[in-house]
């Protein structure tokens, strides 16, 4: 038996030994390297292995989880009393309990989500690597005068699932990330940028060349940006915004914010929401994707579910609680921690490129970049500050930053009306870039 | 006192010098937790935590090695040793000895018990939440409430001969209220808490944390979109707040200046704000979110000025900032867990009182914006742009406070809103204590507070134009 599942059965047997009447235990080993440069030095060198368990204890339908690091005997036969102890004061809940069925068919499947490759490449490889992207972003262009740094990151390790009814389950998988933030002088503002790739394997990222030219390029063209006045608009958002609104937009369709009211998605499936080109996926088997895993984090087998259906809502995600509470059922999307996760979450590739997409713009502003957070799942409501390029008669004019960009989800999912083809899978929310025919640009004015 | 054994502790930094290096720390913590929630009047759930392991890092000149273990055996801490000593490399390093002395820090939390809290009590605490948020306004169907409590034990020992310990209590009652009306949803949160015992709610019942989440909840069913453009801004005092620390604080944090990729880099003694602005950093703030006793590398909390009557006074450093830039440290090391090395982080950041009465301020605001609670932002530290979320809003017209108005971002420049503050109220305060700051990954409690102030033009975020 695998490190992991000794840790995780020995966990189910403490939590029943304790006085639960059902458990199951996620376990995890994990070896993980990150460094830092910055110019020509390197700044940080990190590597450890880290372990962690995580626990949920049912007794009868009442449930508690623990988490922790402390995989000793006694640390673990400790927790799981005072969880077992602490699931005494929760609610009877009929919609408690471990699933029914358990993801049965895990050795035959391809997904591809573990590499070699990434205990295979050395230390000096890998921090020649950031010490490449620290040069070539200097390179890039002149007025790169200074760095936030490289970085580079890579994990490899061992997830266990094991439960009180008798399921078994591990996989291995590896990441790996490479990312750099130049800072470009531009009269008395600095202008900084971020480009990063993400993948499986190191064989599967974007090489330092293109990296740091996609940084550079970010950087520089937002040199001498100025906010916009106060209007209406058409917005692009380039496909790395899009992912971001994509994982706002997923807070409305997990099941456990739904269940609670907090969604202007209630009460809403079966109902044409989006445009004809709003086809949203999760995907649980993406060969190689980033949140590929062939079962979730309660043992369901991991699936596709088509959440918007060209602009109807099919479907919440669920997991196994909230798919009882609310009729359905799981989904494949239970994240651990009692939380509804994605898998691989994505909007489909539309036809044409976005340089097409810009072309057929008139007039509005490609949204590179985003900052603030979502608070209104209730209301739908989204107000962010942006920073883009003025798109004027299809071509990109100047940059712009400064200003917020508002509507609300329902709206713009019913307005997206051009998707590009750009689509990647290089995260486990990802988007092709997409425009909505209108929002509200608020600036000057 | 909950750590290792300073003998094994005195090993393990002359171990982790071995291959040369200025300075080498251990961080050890033990951290346990426990959360209820309640969701549909019932308890739905509860959990334990517990966090524990150490960090070891060794630092030469700029360059920094780090590795944890949550395995605390002497071979597995030795081979952590091992590999943070790697970012060093100096043949001819000499043997080390080290030898720790173990220090006292100062008392800087509320009284807390040593066994976790009582789940009796906070379950009658979660019913009673859940009753009040309801009691607010019929229109409100769903209420979500959780408590969350932790003590995390430290120990921190350093090359230099400190032996440090502190016992940190931290607790918080969140309550999100959500409601319907036209069909529109629409919800309120609201939480308070601190480096504090189960006390603290004699004095801040769960009846009135709930109160006011079922207000805002209440009042945001009732709400217009928010106007869109440029106008007068009334920060609310206490979670207005929020403003200091992404319009300034952030651009403060010594890592971004020694590095130069700060707005504020290079510019101490300079003007960055009106006159009006003077911002501090507190670590020792009794009982605050963001208070500590000793920072997580040992240095103890402190008041700091960063802005003085406009005029840039100085940065939050940690250990490695700090010795780089010739300066000590401000107490601000900071981190999530042993498993991360610390940053320079803000504490308590606040601005004292200024002279003007509320009245006056809304008053002096033709066409504008009143915003009273805030659900975060976020900074850009290079440019210096930022926002920061409404939850909680009105219009102001004619100086009178009329219509509420739903959330919208706000966005502005550092330096440049904070030269547009005309008017700061003579009501400072604290903000509740439910704040928490991001930072490369690295989640730590903070808090914030401010006075009324009046922005006297500010990007307001909203959907409605004209």
């Amino acid at each position: 038996m695998s490190d992991s599942l000794t840790f995780a059965v020995a966990a189910v047997e403490a939590a029943i030994a304790a006085g639960a009447t059902d458990a199951e235990a996620t376990a995890s080993i994990a070896d993980r390297f990150s460094a830092e440069a910055r110019d020509a030095t390197i700044t940080k060198l990190e590597q450890s292995r880290s372990r962690s368990l995580s626990v949920r204890v049912f007794v009868g339908t009442r449930r508690a989880q623990l988490g922790t690091s402390d995989l000793t005997t006694a640390g673990i036969r400790e927790l799981c009393a005072r969880a077992v102890e602490a699931a005494r004061f929760v609610a009877e809940d009929e919609f408690g309990g471990l699933p029914e069925a358990f993801a049965t068919d895990l050795d035959a499947l391809p997904l591809k989500i573990a590499s070699d490759d990434v205990s295979a490449r050395t230390a000096d490889a890998k921090v020649a690597d950031i010490l490449d992207l620290e040069r070539r972003i200097r390179a890039g262009d002149a007025r790169i005068d200074n760095s936030n740094g490289s970085r580079i990151g890579d994990g490899s390790g061992e997830t266990a699932l094991a439960n009180s009814r008798g399921f078994r389950g591990t996989f291995r998988s590896t990441s790996a990330s490479l990312g750099t933030s130049p800072v470009a002088r531009d009269g008395e503002h600095k202008r900084i940028s971020y480009y990063g790739t993400g993948g499986r394997s190191y064989a599967s990222l974007d090489s330092t060349e293109f990296v740091a030219s996609e940084a550079v390029r970010r950087a520089i063209a937002m040199c001498g940006a100025s906010t916009p006045p106060t209007q209406t608009m058409p917005i692009v958002f380039e496909r790395d915004v899009a992912a971001s609104v994509l994982g706002d937009l997923f807070n409305a369709f997990s099941a456990s914010n739904v269940a609670v009211g907090n969604s202007y998605l209630v009460g809403k499936v079966g109902e044409k929401i989006g445009s004809d080109l709003v086809t949203i996926v999760d995907d649980g088997r993406l060969v190689g994707g980033l949140g590929t895993s062939p079962f979730d984090a309660e043992g369901v087998a991991t699936r596709t579910t088509t959440v918007f259906d060209a602009g109807v809502l099919t479907t919440y995600l669920y997991d196994t609680y909230y798919g009882r509470k609310l009729g359905a059922a799981s989904t494949g999307n239970a994240g651990g921690g009692g939380a509804i996760g994605v898998n691989n979450l994505y909007l489909r590739a539309g036809n044409g490129s976005l340089e097409e997409l810009i072309a057929a713009t008139p007039r509005g502003i490609l949204v590179l970049d985003t900052i603030g957070f979502a608070t209104e799942n209730a209301s739908g409501g989204y107000s962010r500050g942006a920073r883009g390029l003025l798109i004027e008669n299809g071509a990109l004019a100047g940059p712009v930053d400064g200003f917020t960009i508002a509507g609300n989800f329902i709206d713009m999912l019913a307005a997206i009306d051009r998707v590009a083809n750009d689509l990647r899978f290089d995260s486990s929310i990802v988007s092709p870039s997409f425009r909505v025919a209108e929002m509200t640009v608020s600036g000057l004015g | 006192m909950t750590g290792l054994d300073p003998a094994l502790l005195e090993s393990l930094l002359a171990r982790a010098l071995r291959r040369g290096g200025d300075y080498a720390d251990i961080f050890f913590e033990r951290k346990r937790s426990q959360s209820f929630r309640l969701q549909d009047g019932k308890i739905h759930e509860a959990s334990v935590g517990m966090t524990m392991g150490a960090g070891i890092r060794v630092i030469s000149g700029e360059r920094s090695g780090y590795a944890h273990s949550d395995d605390l055996s002497p071979e597995s801490l030795a081979s952590a040793a091992d590999v943070a000593a790697l970012i060093a490399d100096d043949p001819n390093a000499p043997a080390r000895s080290i030898a720790i002395v173990a220090r006292t820090v100062p008392a800087m939390y509320d009284r807390f018990d040593e066994a976790p809290i009582d789940a009796a009590i906070i379950v009658d605490y979660l019913h009673r939440a859940d009753t009040a948020a309801r009691a607010i306004d019929a229109r409100i169907d769903a209420v979500n409430v959780s408590f969350a409590s932790e003590l995390q034990e430290v120990q921190i020992a350093a090359s230099d001969g400190r032996l440090v310990y502190d016992r940190r209590p931290l607790m918080t009652l969140g309550v999100q209220a959500l409601g319907t009306h036209e069909g529109r949803r629409a919800n309120g949160y609201y939480g308070d808490g601190g480096r504090t015992g189960i006390d603290f709610f004699l004095t801040t019942t769960p009846e009135s944390i709930a109160q006011r989440s079922g207000r805002i909840a209440a009042t945001n069913l009732d709400a217009r979109e928010a106007p869109a453009g440029e106008m007068p801004v009334v920060v609310g005092g206490g979670g207005g707040g929020v403003l200091l620390h992404e319009a300034v604080g952030h651009g403060l944090e010594s890592d971004f200046n020694r590095h130069g990729t700060s707005l504020y880099s290079g510019r101490v003694g300079e003007r960055v704000a009106s006159d009006l602005v003077t911002i501090y950093d507190d670590g020792n703030l009794h009982g605050e979110r963001g208070s500590l006793a000793v920072d997580d590398e040992g240095t103890p909390g402190q008041h700091k000025v960063l802005v003085e009557r406009g005029i840039l006074r100085g940065y939050m450093q940690d250990h490695l900032n700090g010795t780089l830039m010739g300066v000590p440290s401000t107490g601000s090391g900071r981190r999530q867990s042993f498993r991360v090395m610390p940053q320079p982080r803000m504490c308590n950041t606040h601005m004292p009182a200024g002279d003007s009465t509320f009245e006056e301020i809304i008053a002096s605001v033709d066409r504008g914006v009143y915003a009273t609670s805030f659900a975060g932002g976020q900074v850009e530290i290079s440019k210096g742009d930022f926002v920061f979320m409404v939850a909680e809003g009105y219009l102001i017209e004619g100086g009178k406070i009329t219509a509420p108005i739903r959330g919208a971002t706000l966005i502005g420049n550092g330096p440049e809103a904070m030269t547009k503050v005309t008017m700061v109220g003579n009501d400072a305060r604290l903000a509740n204590r439910s704040y928490t700051c991001g930072k490369g990954g690295q989640y730590v409690p903070v808090g914030v507070g401010m006075p009324t102030v009046k922005l006297s033009s500010c990007i307001v975020g909203g959907s409605r134009v004209g």
